[in-house]
């Protein structure tokens, strides 16, 4: 229980929380100094990559710990990283003890992702109303929300079977795409871009791509690029799930364009 | 210039961006009670886009411009709701990440139409950039210029 009480674990474990959830550096980088001096380590020093955490700290006068976490990129979950900003603003204000502070993070730890027809729904939600923004029509954006409400489960299942990234995306996008020229087939929907579009809006790396420049322009250049190529690798990856699809659809329809 | 049917049309599709903004908060998991502010900050976004668009500016220059005013929204809202920017930013940045652009890329790079995708592939590359490019520039302003930051309240002589 030594080691769980100590102050440089906590602030190493609410830096991991943070990336995990997928904040940019320079917050965890903050975060975790903050948590450190508010609690008056004599000595502390860390330098965050977007996949790993190194930290070397000196605490009780000899007490001298030093450690590297290697740091997988999750699912983002924007509640864990208000609630660890919270936190740590309560910590730098000293209303809490190191095993408080403890108590709190597991329980931020442990706060569910939203259940899968609620998720649903909300994809299924995105789909649509990307899908008229971006100059569908009614039917469009109805074709884009039975895409959208069959995407969601889609990328749950993937994540549950542990699929890489690459093979996700690819894979989700061929099958937006599908759907949408199924959906077409059946009469529902007018222009398959308008669907596809929308239907893909899912997958686009929005996310990826915020945080990497928000890294650039923080100076954490390292992390930036990390980011901005995975930004660019999903967007190759959707261009060709979708490409593919729609080729193959071209040529079993009679060759012509769509 | 600006007749009543296109300012209802307006209204209108703010209305389903600030839906899809939601949307994606729930996705993303974002705080229940800052759904709100994510809403507003996506519908602003995709507002100033319209707009710009219909000036003529261009899909590079009017996602330029509302990169940055979605931005100075999320960072007002972060201080205002004690929050961080990556919240609002993050939920409200989707209506112009270049999701069409993509689709248009990857269609004419698989129908052969080269000349086409690699035109697409620049104009996303170009949208991408002068999105990072607004973004960035608001958030490395110095924070007094926001209402509801410390600063700003202390400038203004009230108490923080």
């Amino acid at each position: 229980m030594k080691q769980k009480s100590s102050i440089l674990e906590l602030s190493f474990a609410m830096g991991e929380t943070l990336l995990r959830n997928g904040a940019e550096i320079s917050r965890v980088q903050e975060t975790m100094e903050r948590v450190a001096s508010s609690f008056h380590t004599e000595e502390f020093n860390v330098y965050v990559l977007s996949n790993a955490i190194f930290a070397n700290g000196i605490e009780d006068g000899v007490q001298h710990t030093t450690q590297l976490r290697h740091i997988p990129a999750t699912a983002i979950h924007l509640g864990r990283i208000s609630a660890v900003n919270q936190l740590s603003r309560e910590i730098a204000q000293g209303q809490h003890t190191v095993e408080e502070a403890f108590d709190i993070l597991k329980k931020i730890q442990d706060s569910p992702f939203s259940p899968l027809p609620l998720a649903t729904a909300a994809c299924a939600a995105g789909c649509a109303c990307f899908s008229y923004l971006f100059g569908g029509s009614w039917l469009d954006a109805l074709a884009a929300l039975c895409c959208g409400a069959l995407l969601e489960p889609y990328l749950y299942l993937t994540k549950k079977h542990q699929l890489s990234k690459f093979l996700t995306n690819l894979s989700a996008s061929a099958l937006a795409a599908l759907c949408a020229f199924l959906f077409l087939r059946i009469g529902l929907g007018e222009n398959l871009d308008k669907i596809i579009i929308g239907s893909i809006i899912r997958l686009v790396p929005g996310v990826a791509l915020t945080t990497s420049i928000r890294d650039f322009f923080n100076g954490d250049y390292l992390s930036g690029t990390i980011r901005m190529i995975d930004a660019i690798l999903v967007g190759g990856c959707i261009a060709v799930g979708v490409g593919v699809v729609v080729r193959l659809i071209s040529f079993m329809t009679g060759g012509g364009p769509l | 210039m600006i007749s009543l049917s296109l300012l209802l049309n307006w209204t209108f599709q703010a209305a389903v961006a600030f839906v899809a903004t939601i949307a994606f908060a729930v996705t993303f998991h974002a705080p229940r009670k800052e759904y709100l502010f994510t809403g507003i900050t996506g519908s602003i976004g995709w507002l100033v886009y319209l707009i710009c668009m219909h000036f003529g500016a261009g899909t590079v220059a009017s996602s330029f411009f509302a990169a940055v005013t979605l931005t100075w929204f999320s960072r007002m809202f972060s201080f205002c709701r004690k929050e961080p920017v990556t919240v609002f930013l993050i939920c409200g940045i989707f209506p112009i990440v270049p999701g069409a652009g993509i689709y248009y890329t990857g269609y004419h790079f698989f129908m052969g139409e080269n000349a086409l995708a690699l035109s697409k592939g620049l104009e996303t590359i170009k949208i991408a950039i002068f999105m990072a490019l607004g973004m960035g520039i608001v958030l490395s302003l110095p924070s007094f210029l926001f209402p509801f930051s410390r600063q700003h309240r202390k400038q203004k002589g009230g108490r923080s």
